[in-house]
């Protein structure tokens, strides 16, 4: 990977509007309204897990998202202004391209993680263990990857007209469905076993199991390495058709 | 092999086809290092196909494209080669200089980058966003763009789109500098005299194929003949084409089109070979309507449209 690329995809991401509003502001903003509402002062879901902490996972995890699938679904504006064509005409690679492009968006969602913990640690007084901070800030963090590669299939399947709706629409049910906005311990179990499908409810997991101290999390890592496994091989299936046919 | 006998570029067989359209129909050409190539056609003959095939961004169906000997990949990866492509290819979102930064960082030996910038004359709009500039000047960043690697042979596909005069010919100044230092440029173009004023070879494509090449010189005297047309009961395109004085054959029914390079001779044999030939009418055909001529799709068939 390319030191100049990197530097200036993270600078070109970061200059949009609508991505400091979607992934740094928004969730912030959403999180404070949420926890002020709902978990203020210590309050707890019924089976006990305190509400203000949870919710800093997940709206910390919802901005992870919105940046990852952003950031991967741009590669659909590339492909239709040529850009991709003409950075074949340079010695990288294909397989950098994609891994460039994947690293950048890692790189964007680490912010929005960092920004909605810090607004936890501030203005909602959440305390928590180093070891408890670790697992979820790096938990949410790595968690994100099968997000990215979803992000990058989005770009690598629209077109620049329908990337946008494409992103809405997953966006919308990864954080309803995907147990981002509506918590799943508050919801009867048979919603339950539909949000276990995906990535976005075993990303909230990981933070919950730091919550309540356990580090049980083999379940949601191995969840989010076969969705990581899947999308990269349907990615990298893709990006080679889309070759092939040119 | 040397580098003489490999050429900078050396397309072999090259077929590409795209669904009924058979847009590259057996391209054939051996451009020498240092020669500057127009290659020259309607819109649809195939150049742009032919472009992206050349450097390995289509593959083709049949032939293959070789650039100093290697493949295009190698040549890319070793810099041996810059293209403008025809479609857009800039970041918008980012600076001119950051852009042509990028690709320059891309590659091993670059051109410094205010160097590219000044060659393209874009060196005083380094800090504005690509989106924010005309497309003139968008089209001059895309040269800065393809320069800015160094390479040894510059492929430009309808460089002078959307440019002004003005900008048109300080672009071509800019391409004349870069080909000065003995590197090879090969560019498309549906525009008769940037081909006449710029290359010193031109290849004619029409419906795929290659219909002319030569020196400008020797082009021209290929289409700034005479045309005969007559009507000849029984003509057998074989004999027509094989008149002295005969160059192209256009034959409708019994409705004869000849280009002519010498009209009274090929008169003369045609009347000799078929002497109930009638309704003879010869005209001599400016520059630009016998490339229209030479260039011109044949519309009755349908395989040959795009």
């Amino acid at each position: 990977m390319n030191a100049t690329y990197l530097a200036l995809e993270v600078k070109r991401v970061v200059r949009g509007a609508r991505f400091m509003i979607f992934t740094v502001a928004f969730p912030v903003v959403i999180y404070l309204i949420d926890a002020n509402l709902f978990g203020s002062g210590g309050d707890t879901y019924p089976d006990g897990l305190a509400i203000a902490p949870s919710l800093m996972v997940r709206m910390a995890a919802f901005g992870a998202m919105s940046a990852a699938l952003f950031t991967g679904a741009r590669v659909a504006l590339e492909r239709s202004s040529g850009w991709q064509r003409q950075l074949r005409l340079t010695p990288m690679s294909g397989a950098s391209y994609l891994l460039s492009k994947a690293a950048v968006s890692m790189l964007v969602a680490l912010p929005t993680i960092v920004l909605v913990s810090l607004a936890g640690v501030l203005v909602e007084h959440v305390r928590l263990s180093a070891g408890q901070w670790v697992q979820i800030l790096l938990g949410v963090w790595l968690g994100t990857i099968p997000i990215v590669l979803l992000g990058l299939l989005i770009g690598l399947v629209t077109t620049k007209d329908s990337m946008q709706p494409v992103t809405s629409v997953v966006m919308l049910v990864l954080g309803m469905i995907g147990g981002l906005w509506i918590p799943s311990n508050i919801v009867p179990a048979g919603f339950q076993s539909v949000m276990r499908i995906f990535p976005t409810y075993w990303l909230g997991q990981i933070g919950d199991a730091a919550l309540e101290h356990s580090s049980a999390i083999g379940t949601a890592v191995l969840v989010l390495a076969v969705w990581s496994a899947v999308l990269a091989l349907i990615g990298a299936r893709r990006y080679r058709a889309s070759l092939a046919r040119a | 092999m040397t580098m003489m006998e490999h050429g900078a570029v050396r397309l072999t067989g090259l077929r590409k086809r795209y669904g009924p359209v058979q847009a590259v129909d057996g391209v054939d050409l051996l451009v020498a290092p240092g020669e500057v190539v127009a290659l020259l056609g309607p819109n649809g003959a195939g150049k742009s196909t032919t472009v992206d095939m050349l450097l390995g961004l289509t593959r083709p169906d049949e032939g293959q494209a070789r650039i100093f000997g290697h493949s295009p990949r190698v040549a890319v990866v070793a810099g041996q080669v810059g293209a403008m492509l025809q479609d857009g290819a800039l970041l918008e979102d980012a600076t001119v200089r950051e852009t042509v930064g990028l690709v320059a960082a891309l590659h091993r030996n670059p051109l410094p980058v205010a160097e590219a910038l000044r060659r393209a004359g874009v060196a005083d709009l380094g800090g504005r966003r690509c989106a924010k500039i005309s497309g003139g000047q968008q089209q001059r960043v895309r040269f800065a763009a393809a320069i800015v690697s160094d390479p040894d042979l510059l492929v430009l596909d309808e460089p002078t789109v959307g440019m002004d005069v003005a900008t048109r010919r300080s672009f071509w100044h800019s391409m004349r500098e870069f080909s000065d230092a003995g590197r090879t440029v090969l560019f498309a173009t549906h525009y008769l005299e940037e081909a006449q004023e710029f290359a010193d070879r031109v290849v004619v494509m029409r419906s795929g194929r290659i219909t002319a090449d030569g020196s400008v010189a020797e082009v021209r005297a290929t289409v700034s003949g005479r045309t005969l047309r007559a009507v000849v009961a029984g003509a057998q395109r074989s004999e027509l084409a094989a008149l002295p004085g005969v160059t192209a054959v256009e034959l409708r029914g019994d409705q004869v089109t000849l280009a002519c390079a010498d009209s009274d001779t090929a008169l003369r044999a045609l009347l000799a070979s078929y002497p109930e030939a009638r309704d003879i009418e010869i005209t001599a055909v400016g520059l630009e309507e016998a490339f229209l001529a030479l260039t011109a799709d044949i519309e009755e068939d349908p395989e040959e449209v795009r």
